[in-house]
């Protein structure tokens, strides 16, 4: 089997963020991720690139992308004091994008951090 | 944490000769953390590797990580505070009675010891877990264990850096605070930021029931909170976005399913000691970034009449909008 290699990948499962993992993938999976601790290998061999999940669900039913971001849009306009909370697992670009929503709503905006 | 006494993981590595772990298991958390940063490695300070580092693990209970560590102190579940505040005071040779030592689970003469390795180390740190953290004290722990490290400093270098866990927690208190001056706990509803935990850290809104809905990304509360927090959520439209169905989406109105960060989305994590990583995601994902799909939810909003009564055109936003 011909692998891609993705070579210093960084590894966002824990604090550490390493960021010299030799990832070994064939576009769909990844098979080997080189110096990657225990749990790093287990967050990187555990995704993949099939499509495992619905892309949206509303009240349970599978519904295009464009309608779950406009009922998004319309629960959170429609609240008094809407939360927003989490972006560990997530990007600083989402992470802004995050803050944006929070002061856009007049909403209440929070991370693990105060656990 | 505004004045915190702290460095890169790299000084660390570098040049720290004495390590405390504090409430943490990085044998077990962190696996990398020895091997990478903090006693493992050589360096053209202390090029003995482990031979020139002492590492001092203090903990409940004995976890994985005290075989790696030169000495074990088990401290009193819940006596972390008064154990920090008796070295504070050691470190200034004030005088601290028998019986307080004596309440943390240690002895006169093993606190002594400890005072004496961190005042003779030439650059001593101190990570501290979520067993200081997260535990009785809280917050209050986490700033005694920042101020004895401020205070070290009288003596030699010494500095505090929490370990943190969840990728990229790190991140959300870095752009909070750059975004809104304050890294978490915040509340816009008065149109511009403020700050308070406790009255708008989350837990806290949802036991109460104070929020009407909730946005949860790169989280799941449905697990790890609080029932009546879980119930809360349950009540009220919750919007989740995450690479996988959650406990949260099992309860939540809306799921989207978006691209993990890493793997296959691109962007920027920050490490425990604040330093950005670009990310190289190695998968194509069949679903949109958290990125592109919050931005959507934002233009949508922003089509909307603006919250207040009135339904105006939305002054000032606090937030910038440039793009990273």
């Amino acid at each position: 089997m011909n692998l891609e290699v993705i070579e210093n990948a960084t590894c966002t499962f824990c604090g550490c963020v390493c960021d010299d993992i030799d990832l070994h993938h064939d576009g769909v999976r990844i098979h080997k991720a080189e110096r990657a601790c225990v749990l790093g290998t287990a967050w990187f061999l555990n995704h993949t690139a099939e499509k495992k999940y619905p892309v949206a669900l509303v009240d349970g039913e599978e519904v295009s992308l464009d309608v779950a971001i406009e009922t998004a849009a319309t629960l959170l306009h429609a609240a008094d004091m809407p939360l927003v909370y989490g972006m560990s697992n997530t990007t600083c670009e989402a992470q802004k994008e995050c803050v944006a929503l929070a002061d856009l709503l007049g909403g209440l905006l929070d991370s693990h951090t105060s656990l | 944490m505004g004045g915190k006494v702290t460095c890169t993981l790299g000084e660390v590595k570098q040049r720290a000769d004495f390590i405390i772990y504090w409430g943490g298991n990085p044998a077990e958390c962190h696996p990398r953390h020895f091997t990478k940063y903090t006693i493992m490695q050589k360096s053209k300070f202390l090029p003995r590797g482990r031979k020139d580092r002492t590492m001092v693990l203090v903990d409940i209970r004995e976890t994985k990580s005290a075989k790696a560590a030169d000495i074990f102190l088990q401290v009193r579940p819940g006596k972390d505070f008064e154990l920090i505040t008796i070295l504070r005071a050691l470190i200034k040779d004030q005088p601290v009675r028998d019986e307080d030592i004596a309440e943390t689970g240690l002895d006169r003469a093993a606190v002594e010891d400890l005072v004496r390795r961190m005042k003779g180390a030439k650059f001593g740190c101190m990570f501290f877990g979520m067993g200081l953290s997260m535990t009785r004290g809280k917050h209050m722990n986490s700033a005694a264990l920042l101020t004895l490290a401020a205070e070290m400093n009288a003596f030699t270098k010494f500095v505090a850096m929490p370990m943190r866990g969840h990728g990229n927690v790190t991140g959300a208190d870095v752009i909070m605070r750059w975004q809104t001056g304050y890294p978490f706990g915040i509340s816009f509803n008065r149109g511009y930021p403020r700050y308070n935990p406790g009255e708008f850290s989350t837990v806290d809104v949802l036991v109460r029931g104070d929020c009407d809905a909730a946005f949860i990304i790169g989280a799941d509360p449905g697990a790890t909170m609080p029932q009546p927090a879980i119930d809360h959520l349950a009540r009220i439209p919750t919007i989740v976005l995450d690479p996988h169905i959650t406990h949260t989406s099992r309860l939540a109105r809306v799921h989207i399913t978006t691209a993990p960060q890493g793997i296959s989305a691109p962007g920027t994590a920050y490490r425990m000691d604040e330093l950005p990583m670009p990310l190289s995601p190695a998968l194509k994902s069949p679903y949109p970034t958290d990125e592109e799909v919050v931005r959507r939810i934002n233009e949508a909003i922003a089509k909307k009449p603006f919250w207040l009564p009135d339904g105006g055109p939305s002054p000032h936003q606090w937030t910038s909008q440039v793009n990273l």
